[in-house]
């Protein structure tokens, strides 16, 4: 065994030297006392055979070591009673003294700690050995050390079936959660987020700080989300926060500043000035070409692009709208008192985020204070309360006619400024080319603002009784107020021909209060008796929101300079309120015998405003069966398993979201003139439905839990089928009703799945590593919608239609099959009749067989599967000494999306700037192209819904790589380099392979959107 | 103390929330529920101005499928919107097919206003009022339903009668398409009703309102078109005692300050000028889309460049023709000072103070068409009488042209229909007049010869792209417009028009 030697003078190794530069502080410590050495040996304390690869430290000290192949170890410490910290995976962390000159021996036990662990679940918690449905625990442990801002960013990657995508680079962006895919054709399917304990909505919202969080439970199935009733069909995620530790006492600082930007390959290429002026002009000569067979003379084509190579300028307006760095800071606080009566728990962090786009940016201010206090020992009260504030730049961002689709079509030949250094304010709008404000100043001049205040209180009070009894009764409480106004100013150009400036200028503002206020009774008795164990617990719930609105308009400003309705020429305003309540009965059991046997049931009976009058109550099922395996005699002899536990579960949830009042018949206004006045009217505004009811979702999950070798290997697999029935779909009724659909309960939806988490953690020398892969199939089915034949459809021609079947997965790409360019009359002549068709358009399939390929949805098949084969998360982590890392993979195999922005970008008929690789369009059966462009002589058969436009969006994603260092010396602060978003493998052309714009039901569609930016970012925490 | 405090919000937060089912029972504030509606004689008035409302939205589409299918307009190909490829231009090219999204648009909008005037009805017959104050709703409302079904007969042919409000989704169902003759017998009943139930005239408060006048032109416009010549001359003779007289000028027929005059029978009220919601924007739809501020006079705005009028209709002008220059122009002087010549109908383009809004009524039925149906009936009865050629030269020389005189009955038919095209021109007639006066294969050779007139020479330029070989291609089948497709795969009981698959 070596010997390792530190001296004050030579312990710096290279190494060392280079982390000295960047870590000056930390180097002042570390090496001003005397040496003395220390030796031992760690065994297994069951099979007494020694341990490698086991980390020993000397407590506050920076001094450590591993143990070798014999388990034996020495190293240099600077007291003569030092404190050894023993730590290995799968087992219990020991300290033993130490003093030089004699040999210890440790003796290490497995540790079964993860199994012991409490999770957070629906009104109430459990030992996670316990546990008989589908739950996935985020592991803080893992996750801890990566900076994030976002909560539901904690969660990506991290457990399978839970599935959480940036679909846009917005700055404070929301990221969308799905879990176990989508189950409803009518109602939204995001899942309900419960923060402590306070059940929220189906957003966490953008105000909660990361950094408060504590833990992070996803409930799966529906045995453990039919506590939740109707919210619980789309799974649960439970949030808590952080408190304060039993007599800890400490101040945290946190701080992560970094940049972030869209790189190069991850930007779309369209054409610069010279080489659209350049296509500009073969069009024009191609047109005389074909419809005149003649050649053109240079005369013929308009002066602007006759000399394409004398293009004056070139623009590239994505990168004049993109912010190269665009910086990032993240600041926290928090002073934990855990002494006293009252512990308590207070944070603040502030967080400013510029967009990747300029003049987007987000800035939040959090605090927070969590109490708790025992008042004696059977009384404790508690209040958590979280103050937040955000405000926001932002800008219009989807589709074409938004600032990213305007800056990819603008234009190319127009400069950003005039000469004069004022803004060239229209761009485009002449010779064919259509028309928009130029985007640049569009950015710095519109503005664009929202403010948002939110409060969230949550206060509870228990009592503990006759012994088995507790009683909890909480109430909950938030309200949010939100602001918004946008201004567009005079000197902003419209879009399309012939809109120069100045324009009318508009205001738009508008402002929001939410009210939502939530009481929960809880009474609680747990017993246990012999090899019985049980608890019983009985609840109440009750939940009432309100959202109240004022917004207005005003139009025609006689300035730019004042920006107030009071100004406008013409106003209109408005107001609005609605509002919702639920009303709950809550009951739940669990029973465990020997710690073998496991059983769980509950039972929710819900009632809520939102049905009608004939159907408001919903009765919610569930029940649960889990058997240890491991705990059985005849596995004394399979030591190496050291958890096996095998379960099953059904229950019934429901889905309740589908706004407020579908179930009235409500009339809205419609009006008239009379005798030259007004003459107030009403019409009916929805077929009223008495009996819409609840949306149910039967949900069987079998699963396997297994932890091997001592812990370190540990293997979850779930198999899940859930069938969601009487949606609350917009079924179609023959209009002769009035009404073109009306809400019904009606249809079928089936999902299934498996769901693998796989887990190692290993030593190597002094490497700990793990690594955690996780991997979700997901299968989802239409099985029924309004009879066999019936289709939900949604799009448009010219811009994709997700249409969902039955037999078929929801929201099923749709459009012609495009199965070539045609290169001759002849091959027109044929081929089924496409009226109109002209040599280089494309050729799409007669998929009916009728001679004649329709300019309507006849012909149209499905073109696409947006839904991943597979989506799956791999973790890679570790420590050598005080250095730490975390990789995170993403990613999703084997799916479509159909990327509509170039029915606009590969528009051929010259009115937009189009992508680069339009050079390679088809010009003539010699001159073929790549099979990709069509001809630029005519419209038609070029930009319908065809599967042209659908890309397979299979990708990896190194989402995000963390690396840090740990100064021991000093209060252990750590210094990290982290950067998101790294490395993206794939063959989509677009930037952002997760995108999905249109969501619910029209999935997988990419009309461009806010760009995903990358992050670097450098950090570092201490506490005292 | 500290118990007693404990205690104390225990029993608030279970008194707070331990409501019963009151708590669950919600409803939207910001409107009315169909059960509380329907109770007062004010809340029957809403619901009768709310049919009228929808009437609106109908006549702001109705230029579709009334003159822009016809002879009578075109479109400026617009090389850059091919949005409009599978909707409006179907129509205007006749490529409609049971998916033309604007056909769909059609259907939907006559049941969704005949569910409010079913309602209503039905509403009505259950309430206690006096009858004085009950008919004269039921009048407006029989006229209006009896307006739609037969719009929608002569579109569709036959059609689904309902005439009570459904009591579930699932009824819906159970509906198929009833032959043209019965509906026509519902179009004669109510309209039986309408003119038993209406008044002459309404008070200056309820102008605009439907008068007993307006369902009797309308009942006249039955029989001829179900060519019952007897009963329509007798129908609208009626007409012609009511005190209906045309206006001197013809421009001042469609000037909106001079609304609701002597030779209006029904119109359509808008009204611009102001924050109602009310106004009309029919020259945003007609103006050149290149106009940029030469014909609407408003900075950079151009219209849509619709319904422009063909090259044939303004040759069907004769010379000193004065309705001329009211109805249409043959093109504009931008502001550059340039000519340009695409044509648009001027007869709807009058000053207006807010961008957007204008105030220009739809005139639906004016007395002139009364007396050219007069016309039309008569000579079909007995030859081109004295009377009819005296109705028919009423409405000539208000236009500044001479009488016409001694014509045989087919010369004299065909006449009154030349009239009526360039007397109603973009009222949205054409349509209905040529599917009245010609059989399916002559309305077929006469559209025809019509399309290939303009695509040998196009009213407007189409910036280079030629026209497809189904452009302007009519079939006879075509005089009815296909059942919509997705109403057909919601409910198969219902058939599709011969022709169309």
């Amino acid at each position: 065994m070596k010997r390792v030697k530190q001296s004050p003078d030579t312990g710096l190794g290279a190494m060392w030297k280079s982390m000295a530069l960047i870590f000056l502080l930390g180097l002042c410590f570390g090496s001003l006392y005397a040496q003395h050495s220390v030796e031992g040996t760690v065994l297994d304390s069951a099979s007494r055979e020694p341990l490698p690869g086991v980390s020993v430290k000397v407590k506050g000290e920076s001094t450590g070591t591993s143990t070798g192949p014999d388990g034996r170890f020495s190293l240099e410490v600077q007291s003569q009673e030092a404190v050894l910290e023993v730590s290995f995976l799968g087992y219990t962390t020991r300290e033993v003294p130490a003093r030089p000159g004699q040999p210890v021996s440790v003796l290490l036990s497995p540790d079964n700690e993860s199994l012991e662990q409490v999770v957070v679940i629906g009104y109430g918690s459990k030992r996670k050995r316990d546990i008989t449905s589908a739950v996935s625990v985020i592991d803080m442990e893992q996750i801890k050390d990566r900076p994030v801002s976002n909560i539901n960013n904690m969660m990506v990657g991290q457990a399978p079936g839970v599935v959480v995508k940036q679909n846009t680079g917005t700055p404070g962006e929301e990221l969308d959660v799905k879990i176990r895919g989508i189950s409803s054709l009518g109602a939204g399917s995001a899942p309900l987020f419960v923060i402590d304990g306070f059940a929220m909505g189906t957003s966490a919202g953008r105000n909660l700080n990361a950094a408060d969080v504590e833990s992070i439970t996803v409930l799966k199935d529906a045995a453990s989300t039919a506590i939740y009733g109707a919210r619980g069909s789309n799974g649960v995620v439970l949030i808590t926060t952080k408190s304060a530790k039993d007599d800890e006492l400490s101040l945290g600082f946190d701080v992560n500043y970094g940049i972030q930007n869209v790189p190069a390959s991850r930007r779309v290429e369209m054409m610069n000035g010279v080489e659209f002026a350049q296509y500009k002009k073969e069009s024009f000569m191609d047109k005389i070409r074909y419809f005149e067979g003649r050649e053109p003379s240079i005369e013929e084509v308009p002066e602007d692009y006759r000399y394409p190579e004398q293009t004056p300028y070139s623009t590239d307006w994505m990168d004049e709208i993109l912010h190269n760095n665009a910086p990032f800071q993240d600041y926290n606080i928090t002073l934990s008192s855990g002494k006293g009566l009252v512990k308590s728990m207070l944070s603040i962090n502030y967080l400013n985020q510029a967009g990747a786009v300029i003049e987007t940016g987000f800035e939040r201010f959090n605090i927070r204070a969590n109490l708790h206090g025992d008042i004696n020992k059977n009384i404790s009260l508690g209040w958590n309360i979280a103050g937040a504030f955000f405000r926001e730049q932002y800008a219009a961002t989807n589709g074409r006619d938004a600032i990213i689709g305007s800056a990819l079509w603008a234009d190319p030949r127009e400069p950003v400024y005039n000469e004069d250094g004022s803004f060239n304010d229209y761009i485009g709008g002449h010779d064919g080319v259509f028309g928009t404000a130029n985007p640049v100043q569009e950015m710095k001049e519109m503005e664009r603002n929202r403010n948002n205040a939110d409060l969230i209180s949550n206060g509870y009070l228990e009592i503990r009784f006759l012994k088995d009894f507790t009683f909890r009764s909480s109430v909950n409480a938030r309200l949010i107020n939100e602001k918004m106004k946008e201004f567009r100013p005079s000197t902003l150009a419209g879009r399309g021909f012939d809109q120069p400036p100045p324009r009318e200028a508009w205001l738009s503002e508008g402002q929001w209060e939410t009210l939502n206020v939530a009481a929960d009774q809880v009474l609680t008795y747990a017993k246990t008796i012999g090899d019985h164990d049980f608890s019983i617990m009985a609840g109440y719930s009750a939940q009432e929101e309100t959202g109240k609105s004022l917004t207005a308009g005003g139009n025609e400003f006689p300035n730019d300079i004042v920006r107030f309705l009071g100004s406008a020429e013409r106003v209109d305003a408005g107001s609005a309120e609605a509002s919702w309540s639920m009303l709950a009965y809550i009951a739940r059991v669990h029973y465990t015998f020997m710690d073998k046997y496991l059983f769980s049931a509950t039972f929710r009976r819900e009632g809520s405003s939102r049905f009608g009058i004939n159907n408001k109550w919903g009765n919610f099922p569930a029940a649960s069966l889990g058997w240890r395996v491991s705990e059985e005699s005849f596995m004394d002899n399979a030591g190496w398993v050291s958890d096996l536990k095998l379960r099953g579960s059904w229950g019934v949830t429901g889905n309740n979201d589908i706004g407020n009042y579908r179930s009235l018949s409500i009339l809205n206004p419609a009006n008239y003139i009379l005798g030259g006045g007004f003459a107030s009217g009403q019409v009916l505004g929805a077929f009223a439905n008495t009996n819409l009811g609840w949306e149910q979702s039967n949900q069987v999950n079998l699963g396997l839990d297994a932890s091997l070798f001592r812990n370190r290997l540990y293997f979850t697999a779930e198999y899940y089928r859930k069938i969601t029935n009487d949606m609350l779909l917009p079924i179609e009724i023959p209009v002769i009703s009035g009404f073109t659909t009306t809400f019904s309960n009606i249809g079928k939806v089936q999902n299934t799945g498996l769901e693998f988490a796989l887990g190692y953690r290993t030593s190597v020398n002094k490497v700990n590593l793990y690594a955690d892969l996780n991997i979700a199939f997901n299968r989802n089915k239409v099985l029924e919608i309004n009879g066999e034949n019936d289709e939900i459809r949604s799009g448009s021609f010219y811009s994709t239609y997700n249409v969902s079947r039955p037999g078929r997965p929801i929201g099923m790409l749709h459009g012609y099959r495009m199965l070539g360019i045609f290169n001759t009359e002849e091959e027109i002549a044929a081929w089924p009749e496409q009226d109109g068709a002209i040599p280089g358009v494309y050729k799409y399939e007669d998929t009916n067989g009728d001679g004649i390929i329709s300019y309507d949805t006849q012909d149209m098949v499905e073109i696409g599967n947006p839904h991943p084969k597979a989506v799956w998360g791999f973790t890679l982590g570790g420590d050598y000494g005080n250095f730490d890392f975390n990789l995170l993979f993403t990613g999703a195999q084997d799916y479509d999306v159909f990327r509509n922005i170039e029915a606009t970008t590969m528009n051929m008929d010259g009115v937009f700037n189009i992508l680069r690789s339009g050079k390679n369009r088809w010009r003539s059966a010699e001159n073929p192209g790549d099979g990709k462009g069509p001809t630029t002589n005519t419209w038609k058969w070029e930009r319908e819904s065809n599967s042209r436009y659908v890309y397979d969006a299979s990708h990896a994603w190194l989402k995000n790589l963390t690396v840090g260092y740990t100064i021991p010396t000093f209060h252990n602060i750590r210094v990290y380099l982290s950067a998101d978003n790294l490395l993206l493998i794939t063959n989509y052309p677009g930037n952002n392979p997760d995108v999905d714009q249109r969501g619910g039901i029209q999935p997988g569609v990419d009309d461009e959107t806010y760009p995903v930016p990358r992050t670097f970012s450098l950090g570092a925490s201490v506490k005292f | 103390m500290k118990h007693k405090t404990v205690l104390l919000a225990v029993l608030i937060s279970f008194t707070l929330f331990s409501c019963g089912e009151d708590f669950l029972n919600k409803t939207d504030p910001t409107r009315l529920v169909e059960g509380n509606f329907y109770q007062t004689e004010q809340q029957m008035e809403q619901a009768v101005n709310g049919v009228y409302s929808q009437l609106q939205d109908i006549i702001r589409n109705q230029w579709q499928y009334n003159e822009f299918i016809t002879d009578n307009t075109t479109l400026h190909f617009n090389p850059s919107d091919r949005g409009q490829g599978p909707s409006l231009e179907a129509i205007e090219f006749w490529q409609i097919n049971p998916s033309t999204s604007n056909i769909n648009n059609l259907y939907n909008s006559y049941y969704q206003t005949l569910v409010n005037i079913n309602t209503t009805l039905a509403k009505l017959e259950a309430a206690s009022f006096e009858e004085s104050v009950k008919k004269p709703f039921e009048g407006q409302l029989k006229f209006l339903r009896a307006y739609y079904y037969f719009n929608l007969l002569q579109y569709f042919g036959d059609v689904i009668v309902i005439t009570e409000p459904l009591e579930t989704p699932e009824q819906a169902w159970e509906y198929s398409r009833q032959p043209v003759a019965q509906v026509y017998e519902l179009v004669e009943s109510d309209l039986a009703d309408a003119v038993a139930s209406l008044p002459v005239s309404w008070d200056s408060e309820n102008v605009g309102r439907i008068t007993k006048g307006a369902a009797l032109s309308l009942l006249g416009k039955v029989y001829l078109t179900k060519k019952e010549y007897n009963e329509a001359v007798a129908t609208l003779r009626e007409v012609t005692s009511l005190g209906y007289e045309l206006l001197p000028s013809y421009a001042d027929v469609f000037d909106p300050q001079k609304k609701n005059h002597i030779e209006s029978v029904f119109d359509v009220q808008f009204q611009g000028g102001n924050e109602l919601g009310e106004w009309s924007d029919f020259i945003y739809t007609f103006a050149p889309r290149e106009s940029v501020g030469a014909v609407i006079n408003f900075p950079g705005q151009s219209g849509a460049g619709w319904n422009i009028p063909s090259r044939d209709m303004i040759a069907a002008y004769e010379e000193g023709d004065l309705r001329k220059e009211v109805s249409l122009k043959e093109g504009y002087t931008s502001l550059e000072g340039e000519w340009v010549p695409v044509p648009f109908i001027n007869k709807y383009n009058h000053p207006h103070a807010i961008r957007g809004r204008t105030d220009d009524n739809w005139p639906v039925i004016r007395y002139a068409d009364v007396l050219l149906m007069l016309a039309e009936a008569i000579n079909e009865v007995s030859g081109p009488t004295t009377e009819a050629a005296g109705y028919l030269n009423q409405v000539r020389s208000r236009a500044g042209l001479d009488p016409l005189n001694n014509l045989g009955k087919d010369a004299f038919r065909e006449a009154v229909l030349q009239e009526r095209r360039v007397e109603l021109a973009f009222e949205n007639h054409r349509w209905f007049d040529l599917k009245r006066t010609k059989s399916p294969q002559e309305l077929a050779d006469f559209l025809n010869a019509y399309g290939d007139f303009e695509k040998s020479n196009p009213t407007t330029s189409r910036s280079g792209i030629p026209f497809t070989a189904a452009d302007f291609v009519f079939e006879p089948h075509e005089v009815l417009f296909p059942i919509p497709a997705n109403q057909i795969l919601i409910n198969n009981n219902l058939t599709q028009n011969e022709g169309y698959k």
